[in-house]
């Protein structure tokens, strides 16, 4: 059979056209969420985009995704891309709180519900909800309890805070919960140094040397992000400062965020207590938000996620909320 | 018929179709049409009338920065630091116009103060490239390097002086309407993008400091044998580079309503790549502003249709990948049939 230009041009737009049907057939009756993130650089997000994932499936969503690579313009353009594509909901990890206006602005216009996941935006008439951890009251809770730890050990003890970026709300946050502990308890510990890490693990080593170069005797640290417990363990190494809880020497170390390296260091007893970050319940809480605004309610612009303090105490008990544990467990077979 | 005369035979034939497509001036708009064409089927939204505006919105400072970057290119250049350029202008200009007690805040002047603000820093990152490269002799990727490292740098730390906070925000509303601007429906950036694209089209093509930039860059010392002022020549593309730069600075901020330290720390690839794509060559000499155009457009369209389509991280990067590949695969073959021919 011989084919004609008009038969072949006929023929492929047909085909075309059936290729597009799958797509406008399973969009019918089915939300679809865009979970826009700014980096997947650390386990954190990592987890939590696979909990989502998993979550939205839980649902019957379909989820879209975008990484903006730090880029809020790009980010900005995601935003539009989702808007241009009628998703039923934007989960939205922007890098710069006000930066990220714009596009709220863009889904309020477009009627589509926004959500925040683990960082606010900056006030604006704007509106949108943010869960977040409950920061300061999650650290607080984290060095009482090594405040607790060193009272019955009896002594003086002197501390160093690994402060994140500042211009990061949650870093902000996590020092004034770190304070809130340590200014009540003066008559015990001194902090000797704050070693600002800007989340850079590469200058949370080099400040954690210098501080221990500057005060040997440091026996009390916390760091407000567990990501750099690796380059921690190796200046506590090398300072010859590592050694489990019991053991002479031990110095007394609280983490933050509850990852992998946080659960393995915990179960092996170097470190003492971890502030934790509760993913899976945050994740929850930023879907029912959805199907709260689905349904035309307007929940409060800031949810927290009060979290919890795991120990060696607790670990049994508390692992599975634990979304490090979970990390741990998959790669530990 | 001896050989040269079949040689002229064959010079002297008409080319195939695809062999004049292959070498038309048009080639990257005519993939980006291609490509959009084939995107309609797998993402239909892309074709609706509010993403085509989003593209066009989303052209408009990528264009500015890259035909900027176009003059340092012609002259066998790079300018690595316009990322930077966009950073330092953004959190100065928005701390002079922000009503967070903004140095002009509260005179009436204060967008006015803010664009001269943006301007400046511009040109001076600029005038300090041009006189490195020229009054120095250092290559300008060393040069550029060095002030993208040190400008990067200091943007975060003139932020940390002036707020609490990552970025600067609260501007006047007539300044972030130059950004989100719509007039008759089209992006008002477009009006800024069409004057500057014109006067960087009307230089390069018209005027005599155009027919140096191309000179220097095919051959400077032939250029300056010819009584080319090379060094002025330079000069002079790298303060074009960081006045073009800061006036992408000026659509950002306004777009985002933000001056922030880290605004366009991504998007140098974008900038050289567009350029590149649509035919600039890294080597100098050649260049158009159309075929800036070309490319910001390309890689714009890419961008966007990947947006839509929400695919997982790894999946946006090998297809991107691979779609400019292909490009600057049909590129290459197209040198290798002007070089043939």
């Amino acid at each position: 059979m011989k084919i004609t230009r008009r038969d072949f041009t006929v023929g492929a737009l047909l085909a075309a056209g059936t290729m597009g049907l799958p797509i406008m057939v399973k969009a019918e009756g089915t939300k679809t969420v865009a979970l826009l993130f700014d980096s997947l650089v650390s386990p954190f997000w990592v987890s939590g985009i696979e909990i989502m994932r998993a979550k939205a499936k839980e649902n019957g969503w379909e989820t879209l995704e975008n990484i903006s690579d730090f880029d809020d313009n790009k980010q900005f353009e995601q935003v539009k891309a989702m808007i241009g594509r009628k998703v039923d909901g934007i989960l939205i990890i922007q890098t710069d709180s006000k930066a990220v206006i714009p596009a709220i602005r863009a889904a309020n216009e477009a009627g589509i519900p926004m959500v925040h996941f683990n960082r606010p935006p900056a006030e604006s008439d704007a509106y949108s909800v943010a869960i977040q951890a409950d920061n300061r009251k999650i650290m607080a809770d984290t060095v009482q309890f090594l405040v607790d730890e060193a009272k019955k050990m009896g002594g003086k003890y002197k501390a160093c805070l690994l402060i994140g970026d500042l211009g990061d709300v949650n870093a902000i946050q996590r020092r004034d919960g770190f304070f809130d502990v340590v200014d009540k308890n003066t008559d015990i510990i001194e902090v000797v140094a704050r070693v600002s890490t800007e989340w850079n693990a590469d200058k949370a080593f080099a400040g954690l040397t210098n501080a221990l170069q500057a005060n040997p005797d440091i026996n009390f640290l916390v760091t407000s992000s567990d990501f750099m417990h690796p380059q921690i363990e190796q200046v506590l190494q090398t300072a010859n400062k590592w050694f489990k809880r019991g053991e002479e020497g031990h110095v007394l170390f609280a983490g933050f965020d509850g990852d992998e390296g946080a659960y393995a260091r915990l179960k092996d007893g170097y470190l003492d207590a971890c502030g934790v970050q509760n993913l899976f319940l945050e994740v929850d809480m930023a879907f029912q938000a959805f199907k709260d605004m689905w349904d035309g309610k307007k929940p409060e612009k800031l949810l927290l996620d009060p979290g919890f303090v795991i120990t060696q105490a607790n670990l049994a008990e508390k692992q599975d909320e634990m979304w490090g544990y979970t990390v741990w467990k998959k790669q530990n077979g | 018929m001896t050989s040269a005369d079949a040689t002229i035979a064959s010079k002297a034939r008409p080319l195939p179709a695809w062999k004049r497509l292959l070498l038309s001036e048009y080639l990257v708009l005519i993939l980006t049409v291609v490509y959009f064409a084939v995107m309609m089927f797998v993402v239909p939204e892309i074709a609706t009338a509010d993403t085509l505006l989003d593209v066009l919105s989303a052209m408009m400072p990528l264009l500015v920065v890259a035909i900027g970057q176009t003059f340092v290119l012609i002259v066998a250049g790079i300018d690595l630091s316009a990322p930077s350029i966009i950073a330092m202008a953004s959190v100065v200009g928005a701390s002079v116009m922000t009503g967070d007690a903004g140095y002009a805040n509260g005179s009436g002047l204060e967008v006015i103060a803010g664009i001269l603000a943006f301007l400046a820093v511009g040109s001076v990152i600029g005038l300090f490239n041009g006189t490195c490269v020229t009054r120095f002799n250092m290559p300008p990727f060393i040069v550029t390097l060095t002030t993208m490292m040190f400008f990067s740098g200091a943007a975060i730390w003139y932020t940390t002086v002036h707020t609490d906070a990552s970025s600067i925000g609260n501007l006047p509303r007539s300044f972030i309407e130059i950004g989100q601007g719509r007039v008759a429906g089209l992006p008002l950036s477009l009006a800024v993008v069409l004057v500057v694209a014109g006067a960087a089209h009307f230089i390069l093509s018209r005027t005599v400091y155009g027919r140096w930039l191309y000179a220097v860059g095919l051959n400077p010392k032939a250029a300056a044998v010819s009584g080319v002022p090379v060094r002025k020549v330079i000069f002079w593309a790298f303060v074009i580079s960081g006045v073009c730069a800061a006036i992408s600075s000026v659509l950002y901020t306004g777009r985002l309503e933000t001056g922030t330290p880290v605004l366009g720390q991504r998007i140098l690839l974008d900038v050289i790549g567009a350029a590149v794509i649509g035919g600039v060559s890294l080597f100098g000499g050649k260049g158009k502003i159309l075929w800036t155009i070309f490319g910001v457009l390309f890689l714009t369209v890419i961008d966007k249709s990947l947006q839509l389509m929400g695919l997982p991280i790894a999946s946006v990067f090998a297809i991107k990948g691979s779609i400019i590949l292909a490009a600057a695969i049909i590129d290459a073959q197209r040198h290798r049939l002007l070089v043939s021919r």
